[in-house]
């Protein structure tokens, strides 16, 4: 009987793999570790949304080492999730990324505080120290302290920045008087540390006006020259956003896709369950195209960055949205 | 594909180069001379290859856009280099290798401690001290305090074991004649054993001068102030600054072969007698 | 170890465990009397060690605490799977137990996989390095330097340009790991060797000379059993590199999962607990490791006759 079992298995098995073969193979660098925050790309390669395009979606997760813009330059993806700041400044320097989706409208970023640190609005800013995160997510904290005038050189008059690595230690300890979280995940783990919410301020990048746009999907420029490569993004597109959607409806099963998909095995559910919570609330209000409107906002609060402004000059061709085009209609 | 056939012909004259010093009359200069042209081979041949095939700077950028950088950021380097060598690597070491001997020198006198500590001694030496970075980064805050701690823990156990060691170096015969000499356990330590002692410690020394300015670097990964050579190395990557992450990757190199350098020189100076410094 | 230690080692560590929850109340504190402090409560001294030995995510966990995450992430996971797999044909079972990716066993062995493979990288590497460095001046004089120069970086630098690069040529998975694993490995290697090949006493080799053997007939008669004893204590050395180096580079590359990328991620969610865990189950693994590098230098050396 076993065996039977296993020759079917294998026939299946050989299936497949010729079945894999014959479809077309697209791989997805990630910005960071896998997390509900990717929710959707887990999806619908779960969901077999991938499959009915045609496409062989290899999806490779991140972390603190791994620049997904770096990842792209060396050929190891097709496309990757980044966000914007780090996207056009890498363009600037001559890697030339193009936006072909924005599935995140809105931005999750924060910067959290301890009140009894004393900071209860922007004004207290100057003289505290404020853990940031680095790797090319710093852009968007440094032309917000730039567009209020704050130096981040340290001194009374400034603030002092410091490296945070990938926890919310610093302001459990003490050590700084804001750190750097997400909606959907830092904040939580200082709540879950036992900081009530009335004992900290919020500062949400969106609602200073200095939101930038976080998660898009990624390609190389020479690559759009490729009809066959376009049309592969299309799919992609087309399934991804169908795996985002199905994702904000079943916010429950979405985590638990993502959780099955955790090769390190330290997520729990209930982070990601909660996650996935706050991460529809992000990707809300996109269909998967880029709104013109928060990209020039984008641009032009990258571009008012002070004496040592992230981008120097307005972007073009950064953008587009022949993919979204044929991919939503 | 021209770029890729001229680096092995560089290669094949650096080679050629070396078999011929090496059949030279035997001298100093011979090795300083090999090591050179094997570096200065390599670096071409990097240079070669990387344009040849077209490599994207972000991935790996070629040696003279690294030495551009390296030289139009020369003071971001340095205080990056203050920051991480002299403050956090040079004080963990110091503290490090004199908290290591003066325990060696206290477990020395009871046999009972010493056959306790010695196998835990060697057994931590052998762990994946890295793994303590990120623990020493949460107690110690983000300056450089937590760098020198984790400085500190790795090198503890390796300076330990070896001035442990050496303290037993010296030979029964030769103890039985201070004590014939009515020498006490100090004037032992100081006339006999020590100097006994000495190239155990200072292969100590020498392995520690390795691991601290690595130790450092490693701790900076997991929080830091926004300078240190560690700093810029784990953030360069994800702004595409990957000619000044290597431009630090270099002062590491020469930082480290340095520091370990000139340990092996006091080395000379110090145990001159030692068969071991015989030429 | 002989009997003789183990009193004495038995002490010491009574005294490190000792000192290890003193140290737990000295860093746990903060936190409690923070709470408290918010909490608007007093609390009493043998309220606060309790608290400081009972804290979901404490600086310094006590070994209790460390010794339940071990086993809630290796013995209970695994029981957990055995029945949720009830069944299936053993041998599936047995390996969805060992396949568990909550399960610490699997971490344990992605680990020691790349730590194995990087060390017959590494010692293959350091012992051709050393022949071609005792053959051949030239080698001797260009490249000893540079093995020495190597281990100045710091590999964790290195490690995520070596798996781009890597990543670029189509090389991913347990190979570039091995290779930084590796790149810590073969450096006691070729010095060790070095030493054991050219030990070897002068009038050794002369004595093979007037035999009239051959350069080769040297090497394999002479200089590669003498280089024996050197060459078990740089793997010693070498296989206790090599866990490091695999662990770094799951640091880097942490998708795929082990011991470095347990304690990434237990550093990213502040979960103490997950990286003490996976900080004493790679102490274990060094020292299993080096203690078979242990049993089978003493055979070897037994088999040719260094010791009686």
């Amino acid at each position: 009987m076993n065996m039977i079992k296993t020759g079917l298995l294998t026939g299946a098995l050989t299936l497949g793999g010729f079945m894999a073969q014959a479809q077309d193979d697209v791989t997805l660098q990630l910005k960071w570790v896998t997390q509900a925050q990717f929710a959707g790309y887990y999806v619908a390669l779960e969901n077999g949304y991938y499959e009915d395009e045609g496409l062989n979606v290899e999806i490779k997760a991140g972390g603190p080492d791994v620049a997904p813009t770096q990842v792209l330059a060396g050929g190891g993806a097709d496309v990757v999730i980044d966000w914007m700041p780090s996207a056009l400044s890498a363009r600037e320097k001559g890697l030339p990324l193009v936006n072909i989706a924005q599935p995140f409208k809105s931005s999750g970023m924060m910067l959290t505080c301890r009140r009894d640190a004393g900071v209860e609005s922007t004004a207290d800013f100057a003289g505290k120290t404020l853990g940031v995160w680095f790797f090319g997510n710093e852009f968007p904290f440094l032309s917000w302290m730039a567009q209020l005038g704050l130096s981040t050189d340290g001194g009374p008059d400034g603030v002092t920045v410091l490296k945070q690595g990938f926890n919310v230690d610093p302001i459990l300890q003490g050590q700084a008087a804001c750190v750097s979280t997400m909606t959907y995940n830092e904040y939580w783990q200082i709540i879950d540390a036992g900081l009530t919410p009335e004992e900290l301020t919020v500062f949400k990048y969106q609602d200073q006006g200095v939101a930038t746009l976080e998660d898009g999907l990624y390609v190389l420029e020479e690559n759009l020259a490729d009809p066959e490569f376009v049309d592969r993004m299309v799919r992609f597109v087309r399934a991804s956003m169908k795996g985002w959607k199905w994702a904000e409806e079943n916010p429950d099963a979405a985590a638990e896709i993502v959780l099955e998909y955790d090769e390190t095995g330290a997520q729990t559910l209930e982070h990601q369950t909660r996650m996935m919570g706050e991460v529809a609330l992000l990707t809300a209000g996109s269909n998967g195209a880029l709104d013109v409107a928060d990209y020039e906002r984008t641009v032009q609060s990258l571009l008012a960055g002070g004496d040592d402004p992230v981008i120097t000059k307005e972007p073009s061709g950064a953008w587009t949205s022949i993919i979204t085009d044929a991919a939503l209609n | 594909m021209m770029l890729v056939l001229a680096a092995l012909g560089v290669w094949a004259i650096g080679w050629g180069v070396n078999i011929w010093v090496s059949h030279q009359k035997p001298g100093r200069w011979q090795s300083v001379v090999s090591a050179t042209v094997f570096g200065v081979t390599a670096v071409i041949m990097w240079q070669l290859v990387v344009t040849g095939l077209e490599v994207s700077p972000v991935i790996l950028p070629p040696p003279s856009m690294i030495f551009t950088a390296f030289v139009s950021s020369t003071d971001i380097l340095w205080a990056d280099f203050i920051q991480t060598f002299v403050k956090g690597a040079l004080s963990g070491y110091v503290i490090g290798c004199s908290a290591a001997f003066l325990t060696a020198l206290a477990i020395d006198r009871s046999n009972f401690l010493k056959r306790g500590l010695l196998p835990i001694g060697n057994f931590v030496a052998a762990l994946p001290i890295i793994g303590m970075a990120p623990i020493l980064v949460m107690w110690f805050g983000f300056d450089w305090q937590s760098k020198a701690a984790v400085v500190v823990v790795m090198i503890f156990f390796p300076v330990l074991v070896n001035t442990v060691q050496g303290l037993d170096a010296a030979g029964k015969m030769q103890r039985d004649l201070m004590h014939t000499y009515a020498a006490g356990y100090w004037q032992s330590l100081f006339k006999l054993r020590l100097p006994a002692a000495a190239p155990f410690i200072f292969n100590g020394l020498k392995i520690a001068s390795t691991l601290a300015l690595i130790g450092a670097i490693v701790a900076e990964f997991f929080g830091s102030p926004i300078v240190g050579m560690g700093f810029r190395i784990s953030t360069g990557a994800g702004r595409l600054e990957l000619d000044l992450v290597w431009a630090e990757i270099v002062v590491a190199a020469i930082a480290g072969s340095a520091f370990y350098g000139i340990v092996a020189l006091i080395e000379r100076k110090a145990t001159f007698w030692h068969p071991s410094q015989r030429k | 170890m002989g009997m003789r230690n183990i009193l004495p080692v038995f002490t010491v560590v009574m005294v490190i465990f000792a000192l290890w929850y003193a140290f737990a109340i000295v860093l746990n504190k903060n936190w409690a009397e923070d709470k408290a402090t918010r909490g608007g409560y007093e609390l009493s001294f043998s309220e606060l060690v309790a608290d400081t030995w009972s804290q979901k995510k404490p600086r310094l966990p006590t070994p209790d605490q460390v010794a339940g995450e071990i086993w809630q992430s290796t013995g209970v996971a695994a029981a957990k799977k055995w029945r949720r797999t009830a069944g299936d044909p053993l041998f599936a079972r047995i390996s969805e137990v060992l396949n568990d990716k909550r399960s610490l066993i699997r971490h344990a062995w992605l680990t020691l996989s790349a730590t194995m493979l990087g060390f017959v990288f590494g010692t293959g590497l350091g012992i051709l390095l050393a022949v071609g460095i005792v053959h051949n001046r030239a080698m001797d004089n260009s490249v000893m330097p540079w093995v020495i120069t190597s281990q100045t970086i710091p590999i964790l630098a290195l490690a995520p340009m070596i798996i781009v690069v890597l990543n670029a040529v189509g090389i991913s998975g347990l190979v570039p790991k091995a290779i930084i694993s590796a790149y810590l490995s073969f450096f006691p290697v070729v010095v060790g060797m070095v030493k054991g090949l050219r030990s070897p006493e002068a009038m050794q080799l002369d004595q093979m000379r007037t035999w009239f053997a051959s350069k080769s007939q040297i090497f394999w008669k002479l200089r590669l059993p003498s280089s024996v004893p050197y060459l078990f204590t740089s793997l010693k050395i070498g296989v206790a590199a090599s866990l490091v180096g695999a662990i770094v580079g799951e640091l880097t590359i942490s998708q795929e999962g082990g011991l470095g990328a347990r304690m990434l991620q237990g550093n990213y969610y502040g979960t103490t607990l997950t990286i003490w865990a996976a900080l004493i189950l790679a102490a274990a693994l060094a020292a299993v490791l080096v203690s078979s590098v242990g049993l089978v230098e003493r055979i070897t050396k037994k088999r040719m006759g260094f010791v009686q």
